[in-house]
C-alpha cells in the first residue's frame, strides 16, 4: 500500500462538506425521528426496536448518499492527477482503485458507526431501553455492502462526468445519489412492491431493518405499522440485488478509469 | 527519449486541432519557444496523457504512451493540477507524490527552501492557498525531485524575479536526465547554450536548432535560401537566418510574441 490510501481517508474524515452532511445534518434527523417523528410510539422494546431499525436504515441511506456526492467531487477535483498518477507513478489503475476505495470505505464505515452510536444513544435517552442488534454480524455485513455500492456509484458518476467532459453537469449527476436516496426514503409511505429489490437504495434500508430488528420490513408504507399481511421484503433477493448492482458498478469504474483523461480545475471552476 | 510523429491534438470534437502534425525528438536538454497559445502547453500535456490524441504517436523510450501505465521515473512535470490527488496541505503532498514516484523529499524541500518557502509555511497551507508564483516553484521542485528519465516544465520561469531565475538555471543544468521546457521568453538563451532548442508557433515545431545559432539568429520577413528554419506565421513566411547583416536579432525580442508584430509589420 502507499501513502495515499491513509491520507486520503484522512482528507475524507476532515472534509468539512461530508462531515456537516453525512453527520451533523442526519444526527438533526436522528433527535427528529426519536422525538418528534416517535412521540407516538409506545414504550415497549418491540415496537422500539422495529421503529429504531426504520430510522437507522434510512438515516444512514440518506447520509451515505450524502458522502457520495463529496467523494464524486473530490475524485472530479483529482482527475487530472489521477490520470498522471496511474501512469507514471507505482500506481496503477487497479492499485489506485483499490486504495481510492479502501480509503473511502474508512471512511463511509466511520460514518456508519457514528450513525449507529448516535441512534443507540439517542433512542435510549428518549425510549429508557437500549437496543442492540439482532444480528451484529449481518447488520456490519449489509452495512458494509451498502458502503461499497455507495462507493462504486460515486466513482461511477465521476467517471460519467470526466469521460464525457462535461464538468457543468456535474452539480447534477453527483446529487442523483441522493435523488435516489429521498426516493427511497417514500418507501414510508408508499408500498414500491418488487421495485423494492431492483433500487439499491431501498436494498440498504431493508438489509439494515433486517439485520437490526431481526424481521423482514414490508416492501413499503412502513409507518403504517398497524397494517398487517403486507408483502415482506425477501432480504436474501435484497442483498442479492445489492451486490449485483456493486460488482456492475465496479466493472464499469474500472473500464472507464483507463478512458479518463481528466478535467482541469480552471475547467471545473468555470463550469 | 521522447519521440512525437505527426501529432495532432484536438481539445473538443470537431474543433481546429492545436496541434497540427508535431513531428520532434528530445533526447537531451531542450527548450521550446515559442508565443502564448502556441500550443508548448499542449504539447507538454499530451506528453503526460491529460489530453486526447487526435492522430500521430508520441514514443517515451520507445514505447507508446497509451501503453505505459504504472510506470514510476518516466515523466514528472510542473502541471498543477497533476499535484491535486488529494486536497491536503502542500507539505503532505510532497510526501504523497515522492512516494508515490520513490522520488526524493529531501531534495523538493530544499529546492523549494531555496527559492524562500520554509517546511513550515508548507506545513500550513494547501497547494491551492500557495501564491501562482509559490505553486509554480512547488511543482517545479516537486517535478525535479521526483527523480523521472524526462522532465517536462511549462514556463518554470514565470514570475520568478532575476537571481531566482538564475538559481533555477542552475537546477535544470544540474538536472540527469532529459529536460523539455517550454517559454515565451528568450533572455534565457544565453545561459542555456548547450541546450538544443525548438520554436514553435500556430501547433507547429520548428527545429531544432542549437541555442548557440538561436543566439546569433536573425529574423528576415523574406523567403531566405539559407535560412535556419523557415516559419509559418498567419500565412506568412518569416525566415530565422544564421549571423550577422539584415532582420532583427531575435534575442532583441523581450519574448516571441513579439513575433506576429514583425510579421505584421508593426514596428517593435
Amino acid at each position: 500500500m502507499t501513502k495515499y490510501l491513509w491520507m486520503n481517508a484522512k482528507h475524507l474524515l476532515t472534509n468539512p462538506y461530508l462531515i456537516f452532511w453525512s453527520i451533523l445534518f442526519i444526527e438533526f434527523w436522528v433527535f427528529m425521528w426519536a422525538y418528534v417523528f416517535g412521540a407516538y410510539i409506545p414504550p415497549i422494546e418491540e415496537a422500539v426496536r422495529l421503529y429504531m431499525a426504520s430510522a437507522y436504515g434510512n438515516l444512514l441511506m440518506l447520509s451515505l448518499s450524502g458522502a457520495a456526492i463529496t467523494i464524486a467531487s473530490t475524485l472530479l477535483y483529482g482527475s487530472k492527477s489521477i490520470r498522471y498518477v496511474t501512469k507514471y507513478t507505482r500506481l496503477s489503475p487497479a492499485r489506485f482503485l483499490i486504495e481510492n476505495f479502501a480509503s473511502a470505505l474508512i471512511a463511509l464505515l466511520t460514518i456508519s458507526s457514528v450513525m449507529f452510536l448516535s441512534v443507540i444513544g439517542v433512542f435510549h435517552s428518549k425510549f429508557g431501553f437500549t437496543i442492540l442488534p439482532a444480528n451484529a454480524v449481518g447488520l456490519v455485513f449489509s452495512i458494509f455492502l451498502g458502503a461499497v455500492f455507495i462507493y462504486a456509484l460515486a466513482f461511477f458518476l465521476n467517471s460519467i462526468v470526466v469521460v464525457l467532459r462535461s464538468p457543468k453537469s456535474s452539480s447534477f449527476i453527483f446529487f442523483l445519489p441522493l435523488i435516489f436516496a429521498f426516493t427511497a426514503y417514500a418507501a414510508l409511505w408508499v408500498d414500491f412492491g418488487n421495485l423494492a429489490y431492483a433500487s439499491p437504495f431501498n436494498c440498504i434500508v431493508s438489509t439494515c431493518y433486517y439485520y437490526l430488528s431481526g424481521k423482514a420490513p414490508p416492501t413499503g408504507n412502513l409507518t403504517s405499522m398497524a397494517q398487517n399481511n403486507r408483502p415482506l421484503v425477501d432480504v436474501n433477493i435484497a442483498l442479492a440485488s445489492l451486490l449485483a448492482w456493486s460488482i456492475i458498478l465496479m466493472a464499469l469504474d474500472t473500464l472507464l478509469l483507463r478512458k479518463m483523461r481528466g478535467i482541469s480545475i480552471e475547467e471545473i471552476r468555470t463550469a | 527519449m521522447i519521440v512525437c510523429q505527426n501529432l495532432y491534438v484536438t481539445y473538443r470534437w470537431r474543433q481546429e486541432p492545436v496541434l497540427k502534425g508535431v513531428n520532434g525528438t528530445f533526447k537531451g536538454k531542450s527548450l521550446i519557444l515559442g508565443p502564448n497559445g502556441s500550443g508548448k502547453t499542449t504539447l507538454f500535456r499530451a506528453i503526460c496523457g491529460l489530453t486526447n490524441i487526435k492522430s500521430g504517436k508520441i514514443l517515451i523510450d520507445e514505447k507508446p504512451i497509451e501503453e505505459i501505465y504504472a510506470t514510476k521515473g518516466v515523466v514528472s512535470a510542473n502541471f498543477q493540477d497533476i499535484y491535486t490527488l488529494i486536497d491536503a496541505k502542500a507539505f503532505d503532498l510532497i510526501r504523497l507524490y515522492t512516494d508515490l514516484a520513490e522520488g526524493d523529499p529531501q531534495l523538493a524541500l530544499k529546492i523549494i527552501e531555496d527559492f524562500g518557502i520554509t517546511a513550515d509555511f508548507l506545513k500550513k497551507r494547501k497547494l491551492s492557498e500557495l501564491s501562482s508564483g509559490q505553486a509554480k516553484i512547488f511543482c517545479t521542485a516537486l517535478a525535479l525531485a521526483m527523480k523521472a528519465r524526462h522532465v517536462l516544465l511549462d514556463e518554470p520561469f514565470e514570475e520568478l524575479d532575476p537571481a531566482r531565475k538564475g538559481r533555477m538555471v542552475n537546477y535544470l543544468n544540474e538536472y540527469e536526465g532529459v529536460v523539455l521546457i517550454n517559454t515565451h521568453e528568450t533572455w534565457l538563451l544565453k545561459n542555456l547554450q548547450d541546450w538544443e532548442a525548438f520554436l514553435m508557433f500556430e501547433g507547429i515545431l520548428y527545429g531544432p536548432l542549437t541555442v548557440k545559432d538561436l543566439l546569433n539568429a536573425r529574423i528576415s520577413m523574406a523567403e531566405e535560401p539559407d535560412s535556419l528554419l523557415k516559419l509559418s506565421l498567419s500565412g506568412k513566411t518569416v525566415s530565422i537566418i544564421k549571423g550577422k547583416g539584415k532582420g532583427k536579432l531575435l534575442t532583441s525580442l523581450e519574448n516571441l510574441d513579439k513575433m506576429y508584430e514583425i510579421a505584421e509589420g508593426l514596428k517593435t
